[in-house]
């Protein structure tokens, strides 16, 4: 039995082991078979793949050469572009600092001027002044201006002194019209308010006897502008007004015993004054106006009259030209102030009811093209004025005034200048006034 | 009618160019004498340190700014100021010359573009 056992055990083994040693001896037909299968789909895979890749390289040829080719040629076309986007921002950009808070912007600028003054019958002295004035953009439409006087006063008065001289703030409504409020350099009669208020800009440095005739500021609200004229004729600018009105003055020695401007008394002022300034410029170097204003003043709320009118013309006017080997100018205007009649409360006389006038004209030249060094620096100007007070006035001598002022200026920039002046003054009623005398350097910065 | 037509219409009355005459009144009163003779010619590019970068487009600019702001005082020379500077300045010159907004919009591109500063 055991021998029967072993037998059977061998037999077993020997048929367990059977498949693995056929396997490595000898494959079966199919098997090799599947595996050829196999290795056919590889190829044709593989070959598959190969042709996608040339396709995707000639692509890539391709689509390098369009790259390169439009790289180079559409230079022009990329400048076109990056300059409409390149406004297109700066556009945008302006726009938001148009509308961003805290963009104000200001400019401190103004003026000192330095004098020495000799008039005939008194001591001659130096004055000096500095004249701030503050610019404020505030935005597109809004301008902000203020501005200072400080000054030294001769006499017994003596010391520092301060002014203002504006304080305005002003609204671009459209193209043509600019409405304001506050204190601004009156319009009237041009030549100070509109021309030539500061000294770098002025080429004699005494102001004229009109300006006595004159309100140096207004204290009110306004309109102002610029209009082109129907068919190429021209322009017009206008500055109309409401402000506080003149007082009268009634003591003796006042100016001219006419108007006084001081915009600081309501007790003086009935009611406000209307006025304003229109001029023409039939071409840019020429310009006429006329201005006005019309008033029902007090005197210190004592005697009332009727009215009062100041009209003023003037003229301004500059020619450049190679022929006249530089620059001329000439300027002028005329006042006239007429106030009407009170009645001196309590009494039945009547006071006031006069009538003032008075102008100037002036002339310079400076031979700027005259190719002549230190030479094409120098202005000659030349002044007549003139002023004729009411009888009645607190005027030194009843009659008028008129005087003759010759200067030489240096101009040592558009902005400073030395100034000498001769003052020849003659009244009515007596051969000399008051010669003077005057030294001026003035910066405009 | 507008602004431009009205420079055109008076622009026989000027001499030699406005934005040259501005320049030569300024050279001769105010500029150092070297910029006198580029001033006569008709390009303003070699007086002031910045070119103007395009001037067809600010001729009117140079032409309003050389008949307009010499009318009460000297001209000022762009370089002065600065482009913000200008900004305000305008803005005040407006109203003191009457000038209509057009008329300071294109000032104020001229003045800009022929100042020597950079903001
Ligand atoms: C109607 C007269 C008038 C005209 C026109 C005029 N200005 Fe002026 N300008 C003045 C006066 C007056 C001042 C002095 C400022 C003051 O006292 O309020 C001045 C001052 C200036 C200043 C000194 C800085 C300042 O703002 O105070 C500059 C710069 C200037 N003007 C440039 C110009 C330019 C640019 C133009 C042309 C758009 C021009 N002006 C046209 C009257 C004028």
């Amino acid at each position: 039995m055991k021998h029967k056992q072993r037998m059977a055990m061998c037999i077993g083994l020997a048929l367990a082991m059977l498949p693995a040693a056929g396997l490595q001896a000898a494959p079966a037909r199919a098997d090799y078979k599947k595996l050829e299968k196999k290795y056919e789909a590889l190829q044709a895979q593989m070959a598959t793949m190969a042709r996608q890749m040339t396709a995707m390289q000639k692509q890539m040829t391709e689509v390098k050469k369009e790259a390169v080719a439009k790289a180079t040629m559409s230079e022009k076309a990329t400048k076109a572009e990056f300059r409409r986007l390149y406004k297109k921002v700066m556009a945008a950009s302006q726009r938001i600092s148009e509308l961003e808070p805290g963009n104000i912007q200001v400019l401190i600028d103004g003026d000192v001027n330095f004098q020495f003054i000799h008039k005939s019958g008194s001591a001659s002295t130096f004055y000096a002044d500095a004249s701030p004035l503050i610019q404020v953009r505030v935005d597109k439409h809004i301008f902000i201006n203020a501005g200072f006087d400080f000054y030294t006063q001769s006499g017994a008065a003596g010391g520092a002194q301060a002014d203002m001289g504006a304080a305005n703030i002003n609204y671009e409504l459209n193209n043509y019209m600019t409405i304001g409020g506050g204190l601004v350099s009156s319009p009237i009669g041009g030549i100070v308010g509109i021309y030539n208020p500061a000294p770098w800009n002025r080429w004699l440095v005494d102001g004229s006897l009109e300006d006595n005739l004159l309100p140096p500021n207004e204290l009110g609200v306004w309109t102002r502008g610029g209009v082109p004229a129907p068919n190429n004729l021209g322009y017009f600018t206008y500055f109309l007004f409401v402000s506080n009105g003149p007082a009268l003055a009634s003591t003796a020695g006042s100016p001219y015993n006419t108007l006084t401007y001081g915009n600081w008394n309501p007790a003086a002022q009935n009611g406000k004054t209307v006025g304003g300034r229109v001029s023409y410029l039939p071409i840019p170097n020429v310009e006429v106006g006329y201005s006005f204003e019309y008033a029902r003043p007090s005197a210190d709320g004592a005697i009332r009259t009727s009215n009062s009118m100041v009209q003023a013309v003037d003229f301004n006017t500059y020619y450049v030209n190679k022929k006249i080997d530089g620059l001329v100018r000439f300027r002028g205007g005329w006042a006239w102030d007429q106030v009407g009649q009170g009645v001196i409360p309590g009494t039945t006389t009547f006071a006031f009811g006069n009538m003032s006038d008075g102008g100037q004209i002036e002339a310079a030249y400076q031979p700027s093209m005259c190719g002549i060094k230190y030479l094409d620096r120098m202005m000659a100007a030349l002044r007549y004025d003139y002023i004729d007070g009411p009888a009645t006035s607190g005027f030194p001598t009843p009659g008028h005034e008129q005087r003759w002022s010759v200067g030489l200026d240096y101009w040592l920039h558009s902005n400073a200048v030395l100034k000498f002046e001769y003052e020849f003054d003659n009244l009515s009623n007596a051969q000399h006034g008051n010669d003077a005398m005057f030294v001026q350097f003035a910066v405009g910065i | 009618m507008n602004a431009s037509q009205y420079n055109r219409g008076i622009r026989k009355v000027i001499i030699a160019g406005a934005a040259a005459l501005g320049i030569v009144v300024m050279a001769g009163c105010a500029g150092t004498p070297t910029t006198k003779s580029a001033a006569v010619t008709k390009k303003p590019a070699g007086v002031w340190p910045l070119a103007i970068q395009d001037p067809a487009a600010h001729e009117s600019g140079a032409q309003i700014w050389s008949e307009n702001c010499m009318r009460c005082h000297q001209l000022r020379s762009p370089a002065q100021y600065t482009p913000a500077q200008w900004g305000i300045i305008v803005q005040y010159m407006r109203l003191k010359a009457g000038l209509t907004g057009e008329q300071a919009k294109k000032v104020l591109a001229f003045l800009k573009s022929a100042s020597a500063h950079q903001d």
